[in-house]
């Protein structure tokens, strides 16, 4: 097998946007999945709503 | 598997027509919900949250999906791949992120058009109306959508350590 000429993309590692913007996705799905944790695995109208809204959200029949 | 150029350019318009019209729709729903927040007239927040939810569902949603389901076909039948290129990978991550985080987010919204859709809505209901929460979404699913748009067009380089080990695989094979 012939020696393969360098190629740019192969030898410069991890690009450092890509670091960025894996630091920033962590930060988001951690902040996203604690969100879920914190309302007990609801992301529905409980959470969205004011407490001084006075609606009480509605029973979804199966 | 590779797409003939034909169907390259068609799976790619498909993609971009759903996609951009997933953010146009979404800068659309921003505005709506901006206003739904911060109307004096309660008949206009209630007109808000009711076009706000068939909207979604018949917009919103089946753009988004489609966006998804392109931007797979399109990866996977070119060079570019699914898992090859930084920017695909964030790409999908995003999509898939903003897809579970929609769909989940319809129950709100529902919820919302149920009180709007109420003949006797009091000012406390009125109140819970006016909630920060779709403005809030609509906004950093705006900004998620730019995002992945600015990388679809730029690509920035960087390959992936599957992407780097393709690469010479195909290169060992055409040098042999």
């Amino acid at each position: 097998m012939a020696d393969l000429p360098p190629d740019p993309d192969s030898t410069t590692g991890t690009p450092r946007w890509v670091k960025v913007f894996g630091i920033i996705a962590v930060v988001v799905v951690l902040l996203f999945v604690i969100l879920l944790l914190v309302g007990g695995g609801q992301h529905g109208p409980g959470r969205h709503t004011r407490s001084d809204g006075g609606h009480t959200p509605p029973v979804h029949q199966p | 598997m590779t797409m003939t150029p034909g169907v390259t350019k068609l799976a790619l318009t498909a993609h971009v027509v759903s996609s951009v019209g997933w953010l146009g729709a979404v800068a659309c729903f921003l505005a709506l919900s901006v206003v739904g927040l911060t109307s004096q007239h309660a008949q206009t927040v209630r007109a808000v949250y009711l076009v706000m939810e068939p909207t979604a569902w018949f917009v919103l949603v089946p753009l988004c999906l489609a966006s998804l389901l392109t931007g797979l076909v399109q990866s996977l039948g070119t060079k570019w791949g699914l898992f090859r290129h930084y920017w695909v990978l964030f790409k999908l991550l995003m999509n898939v992120f903003a897809t579970i985080v929609l769909l989940m987010y319809m129950q709100t919204l529902d919820y919302f058009a149920g009180i709007a859709a109420e003949t006797t809505v009091s000012s406390g209901d009125l109140g819970g109306l006016r909630s920060p929460s779709p403005v809030i979404h609509a906004g950093l699913a705006l900004l998620l959508l730019l995002v992945a748009t600015v990388l679809a067009v730029y690509k920035p380089r960087g390959l992936t350590p599957y992407g780097r080990r393709k690469q010479y695989e195909q290169r060992a094979v055409s040098q042999p």
